[in-house]
């Protein structure tokens, strides 16, 4: 099991996961050429955990936008830590948004409705 | 090329903030979008209205690119699919873009079905579907979920207007008008 980064760039967010912490971070835009190959490795690095052992898992968005094709890997990313919570695992889900910006926060309520795992909305002052 | 002054007076008249004509590759979106981001802000649009803006943009210029990503394999119109145009305007309290591509005939009746779906829905109706997508298996290479119109029927404040003509080449033309 390795450690997972990538480096963002103008449409695609930095991701760090940590073997180690159980931590894995989103961060930046999300609207890449294709969402689908960008997520990939992300999900299988998150699969690949669940799977490995019994340690709990964090995972902490920091998405400032995600296109549609980006919700729907998101969405299959919940649904693994879901399986993973109905499962009895630990696993705990940190959104965090623009407080001044509803659409972002109309996003992540739509993904918490269908969802029991923990999940953490979290309303970050907006950047000048 | 026409009279450069009288170029500026349709735009200004027709309240276009922005307008591109050309290939529509990743790069180049990205870019455009970032341009459509400042040049909102600067008008200081609030931020869930420049976020719906910018995923309008963003939804329906990656359909146009994925679509001409899809017909390039040999297919001797394959630029022809990669040049779209895109306008984005203000009119009043509504922002409103617009996007057009070139299409092959064959594939404008399941198009236009899936519009005429689409308008038929109420907001609850939308989100329902939009969640039912969200979870759907995706077609192995595609390069999108086909959540995109939806997506852009629930931002806009009208039903989504669209329309197909005859293009060139034996192509049809195909354009979506969203009104936020």
């Amino acid at each position: 099991m390795v450690n997972l980064t990538l480096h963002a760039t103008a449409s695609s967010p930095q991701v760090q996961a940590d073997e180690k912490t159980g931590i894995l971070v989103l961060s930046g835009e999300s609207y890449p050429e294709n969402s689908f190959d960008f997520y990939r490795p992300i999900l299988s690095w998150v699969a690949d955990f669940l799977e490995r052992d019994r340690r709990s898992l964090t995972v902490e968005v920091r998405l400032t936008y995600l296109n549609t094709s980006s919700i729907k890997c998101m969405m299959d990313l919940l649904d693994a830590m879901e399986d993973a919570h109905q499962a009895g695992r630990e696993v705990k889900l940190n959104w965090y948004y623009d407080q001044e910006n509803d659409r972002a926060l109309d996003l992540a309520e739509e993904f918490k409705e269908d969802l029991t795992l923990p999940f953490t909305i979290v309303p970050v002052p907006s950047e000048g | 090329m026409g009279d450069l002054h009288a170029i500026r007076q349709f735009l200004a008249s027709e309240g276009i903030l922005m307008s591109f004509h050309g290939p529509f590759r990743h790069g180049i979106l990205e870019e455009l979008g970032r341009a459509l981001r400042k040049h909102l802000e600067s008008e200081s649009t609030r931020k869930p209205d420049t976020t719906d803006v910018f995923s309008v943009y963003i939804e329906a210029a990656q359909n146009v690119a994925n679509y001409a990503n899809r017909h390039n394999g040999g297919d001797p119109a394959g630029a022809r699919f990669q040049q779209g145009v895109v306008v984005i305007g203000r009119q009043g309290d509504h922002h409103i873009v617009q996007c057009g591509n070139f299409i092959l005939p064959a594939d404008g009746p399941a198009l236009l079905a899936r519009l005429d779906h689409l308008s038929g829905l109420d907001a609850a109706a939308l989100k329902t579907l939009f969640k039912e997508r969200i979870r759907a298996d995706v077609e192995p290479g595609a390069p999108g979920a086909g959540l995109g119109l939806i997506r852009m029927a629930r931002i806009a404040s009208r039903p989504l207007g669209y329309a197909i003509v005859p293009g060139e080449d034996g192509l049809d033309f195909f354009s979506l008008t969203v009104i936020l």
